[in-house]
């Protein structure tokens, strides 16, 4: 493979990824290109030519976890900022133009990235990436801007948590589980601090984090590395780095003691129990731990063969639906949560009770072999699903390169699920799923 | 390529895009399985094979009573078939990772099969097992009640659920579509095994089937293994719904809950996919509220005055009509005035059509948008079937874009003047007004 724009000075060595070649099963991975620009800008091209389409995502390192204290939200805020115009573009030009063109936009933020994205005929793609370097570099913060804003942002707090209890008790549960590291604080923000978010606070976040040496370009569809670089180099390479806030470090330290949180409330129709474990990411978990904690979330709840469902909701008839979810996909510590909806007449402690027996089970014996296969095929799987859609498949590049993973570690990941084994699933499941390092949360109706 | 060619193009080619993609969807239909229509389309990218397929089982077949029993049947149908209880056939997905979904809706039953083309064999035959031999054990009938029932209750806690159930209720007043597809505790409390088989064996059938596949699989390949998926079926198909006498309940209606921000649900009838008029109505709704950030009623109560974090309209067509209906939602304080502004927009909008700049950008939008929807296995066989579903043929992949290029101005203040009456509006409220002025009346 040759770039057009190789060799030039202007341009970094240039890392190319071609992976995979010897994985036993048939299908060929997708090819990864990766390269930087001279500005810092780390760009990844994963062609998929099925239709003459292109999905351009803009991933910054900065979230959440940046939000500066008493202005939580900051960093989601200033997504919505982001389309709000600017010199070149004013008001709502961005997605306008977007959608004149055929394509779709939208954005989302987590506590450790910001994500942009806009999927358009490949022939628009230039286009697109004028109007995301802009945007990086030229923002338009007028107060009128910023106080319309926040009422939008308000009005998205009401929709996703004021509105939803088990959302709020999930926002408290969180608080709980990670004491003073900010992934405790919600991505939304809380009420109070996100009536304090000004234009200048605004300013200050976008000169500090919106840099190109702060961003990754991922660009899956129709179209080559050869193509991508050269305009990428146009249009992204003028964006001059700039001088960023350093992301702080937060402590993690033990918990001493296991935290319950019992919500009763009047807009509550049906209880739930749900418990989040604060365990290793992939960031930070030694070499198979993460893979092992998927494996095992897909085994105690991953669907109805798993054994939560099978025992609880199926054998003892004590929940109508129970399940598991570990998110890996983070910097520092994330959770591994399980939930249970008990059966009316069953009460949640006996019901948590249950949840505890069969979390013992599994530490206890290996998993069967069938059903480790079972668990191991469906995650293997879902690797190849993702590929069908542009969208995921950005995403799960965008996600790993955003909290400091690899182009390797996304397109090895399939074989080090099949390197997982009942043993390495059983000894990450006792040491991670500490009960001391958990919040247990009972959500049911009351006053 | 150079780059100063790629920018220069991107500046002017805005509509050079439909026919060049016109081509790129290459879609069969196979004389597959007695009678189905089968739309294919054929692509080796990714070692995936996705299939949807509709069947006439929507609940709009529901029986007075048993509201509910196609959404239950549906929930029902990776509950064991065959020889298989539920553990078991929930296992053999499993262990070939396959995915299997059927969701209810008021027409049709969507069944959704994704599966790793290695195991397109397994799949067909766990489908083909599903809908021609399902077992509706009693022990699963049980499960799956309560599941539903419970959901029933969660979603009483959902303004969004809640506004659009009471919507329906009032808007379609007697005609079967007036139910939740999901039906109510009590009605879902009545249905049996035997009224769970009779409705399989009446709608679970070839008569009326449309399925669409696409991915990793040759066309002698799927034509068998739909042949042993769906042959067995019965090829009678139902009798059509009930016609739809009246729509709509013109008023503000309100359902109290205790939440921050109530959700609006409002509507007026709509347009038949069938009528001449759907493609310039598709069009103005566009301009009016479908747009997402384009739309005008987006730019006035998003982006100039922050009442919400969104607002949306629709045209949905149901066999037996068509329903525009739009939801927002805003804090309890701002209720009133938000409905004012959606009123006041629709009536600029009957008054003074589009402008030429929302009549273009929205020509650019829906032409040019139209590709994304096929980027994916999943988005092709999902497309394929809902333009099956209304009736469609596959060349309309091809003539589409050139029927919304043809749209007029004078076409968009017809179908506006048709369809927009702010007065006739049926406006429901899920929460509460605080500064109601409005003649609030209770909904049933």
């Amino acid at each position: 493979m040759r770039f057009a724009g190789a060799g030039r000075a202007a341009l970094l060595a240039a890392t190319m990824i071609f992976c995979g070649a010897a994985t036993p099963p048939p299908p060929s991975p997708p090819k990864a290109f990766q390269f930087a620009l001279q500005n810092g800008m780390q760009v990844l091209v994963v062609p998929d030519h099925r239709a003459p389409v292109v999905t351009q995502m803009l991933w910054f390192r900065v979230g959440g976890d940046d939000d500066p204290p008493g202005l939580s939200g900051l960093a989601h805020f200033f997504e919505h900022m982001m389309f709000r115009g600017t010199k070149q573009y004013p008001g709502g030009q961005f997605a306008l133009i977007v959608a004149r063109n055929g394509g779709e936009t939208n954005a989302f933020t987590t506590h450790d990235y910001t994500a942009f994205y806009e999927q358009i005929a490949k022939d628009r793609l230039p286009l697109m990436m004028r109007l995301e370097a802009d945007r990086m570099a030229n923002l338009d913060l007028s107060d009128n801007n910023v106080r319309t804003e926040r009422n939008v942002v308000m009005e998205e707090r009401r929709m996703r948590v004021d509105n939803d209890p088990q959302s709020l008790m999930s926002e408290q549960l969180a608080a709980a589980l990670y004491l003073s590291h900010p992934y405790g604080r919600p991505v939304i923000g809380w009420p109070d601090d996100i009536r304090r978010i000004g234009r200048v606070e605004a300013r200050d976040f976008y000169l500090h984090h919106y840099a190109p040496n702060n961003a990754t370009l991922v660009i899956v569809g129709d179209v080559t590395p050869d193509e991508v670089r050269p305009m990428a180099e146009a249009e992204f390479g003028k964006v001059p780095a700039r001088e960023l806030l350093p992301r702080a470090e937060y402590a993690q330290p033990a918990r001493m003691g296991e935290t319950r949180l019992n919500v009763s409330r009047p807009d509550v129709k049906v209880p739930v129990f749900i418990r989040m474990y604060r365990v290793p990411s992939y960031a930070e978990a030694t070499a198979g731990e993460a893979e092992s904690l998927d494996v095992f979330a897909q085994l105690l709840g991953g669907d109805a063969t798993a054994t939560l469902y099978r025992e609880l909701v199926v054998k003892k008839k004590l929940a109508i639906d129970a399940g598991a979810s570990y998110d890996g996909y983070t910097r520092d510590d994330s959770s591994f949560s399980v939930y249970a909806v008990p059966r009316p007449g069953v009460s949640l402690e006996a019901l948590e009770h249950a949840v505890d027996g069969v979390i013992a089970g599994l530490f206890s014996r290996e998993a069967a072999p069938a059903d480790l296969e079972r668990a191991k095929t469906q995650l293997i799987a879902s690797a190849t699903y993702r590929r069908d859609n542009q969208y995921s498949l950005a995403s799960v590049y965008g996600q790993a390169i955003s909290i400091g993973l690899t182009v390797n570690d996304v397109e090895q990941w399939p074989d080090r699920i099949r390197a997982v084994t009942a043993e390495s699933v059983r000894k990450a499941a006792i040491k991670d799923l500490n009960k001391i390092e958990a919040v247990s949360g009972n959500l049911r109706p009351g006053k | 390529m150079n780059v100063r060619k790629i920018l220069a193009s991107c500046v002017i080619a805005l509509a050079a895009f439909a026919p060049q993609f016109a081509r790129a969807v290459d879609v069969k239909v196979v004389p597959a399985a007695k009678g189905v229509e089968v739309w294919f389309v054929e692509d080796h990218t990714v070692p995936v094979v996705t299939m949807s397929a509709s069947i006439p089982a929507g609940s709009v077949y529901d029986p007075r009573g048993k509201e509910g029993l196609a959404a239950m049947a549906a929930a029902l149908m990776d509950e064991g078939a065959g020889k298989m209880n539920s553990d078991a056939y929930h296992t053999a997905l499993g262990n070939k990772a396959i995915q299997l979904s059927a969701s209810p809706s008021r027409d049709y039953t969507v069944v959704r099969v994704v599966t790793l083309a290695e195991n397109a064999k397994e799949a067909f035959q766990l489908l083909g097992l599903a809908i021609a031999r399902p077992r509706f054990d009693p022990d699963a009938i049980q499960r799956i009640r309560a599941q539903m029932i419970e959901s029933i209750k969660q979603e009483e806690q959902d303004p969004p659920t809640v506004a659009g159930k009471a919507f329906s209720r009032l808007f379609f007043a007697n005609h079967p579509y007036a139910h939740p597809v999901g039906g109510d505790i009590d009605t879902l409390s009545a249905i049996t095994q035997n009224d769970l088989r009779q409705f399989a064996h009446a709608h679970w059938v070839r008569g009326g089937m449309k399925v669409a596949v696409s991915g990793d699989i040759d066309e002698a390949t799927l034509k068998t293994l739909l042949g042993a998926a769906f042959d067995a079926l019965p090829a009678t198909r139902p009798a059509p719904p009930p016609n739809v006498a009246r729509l709509g309940a013109p008023g503000v209606h309100v359902v109290p809950m205790p939440v921050p921000q109530p959700t609006i649900e409002f509507g007026l009838p709509g347009i038949l996919r069938a009528d001449k008029d759907f493609i310039p109505a598709y069009v103005a709704n566009y301009i009016l509220g479908g747009g997402g950030f384009s739309s005008q009623l987006m730019k006035e109560v998003r982006e100039k005055r922050g009442l919400t974090y969104g607002i949306d309209t629709d045209l949905n067509t149901y066999s037996k009509a068509g329903v525009f209906v739009g939801q927002v939602a805003t804090k309890k304080e701002s209720v009133k005035q938000t409905i004012d502004v959606i009123r006041q927009v629709m009536s600029n909008f009957v008054d003074k059509g589009a402008s030429t700049a929302e009549l273009t950008d929205a020509k650019t939008y829906l032409t040019g948008s139209f590709p994304l929807a096929f980027d994916s296995n999943t988005g092709i066989a999902a497309q394929l079937n809902a333009f099956q579903r209304v009736g469609l043929a596959p060349d309309y992949i091809v003539k589409r874009n050139d029927m919304i290029e043809a749209v007029t101005h004078d076409d968009i203040k017809r179908v506006a003047k048709r369809l927009f009456n702010p007065a006739k509006m049926t406006i429901v409220v899920a929460g509460g007004i605080t500064d109601a002025k409005a003649p609030a009346k209770s909904a049933p």
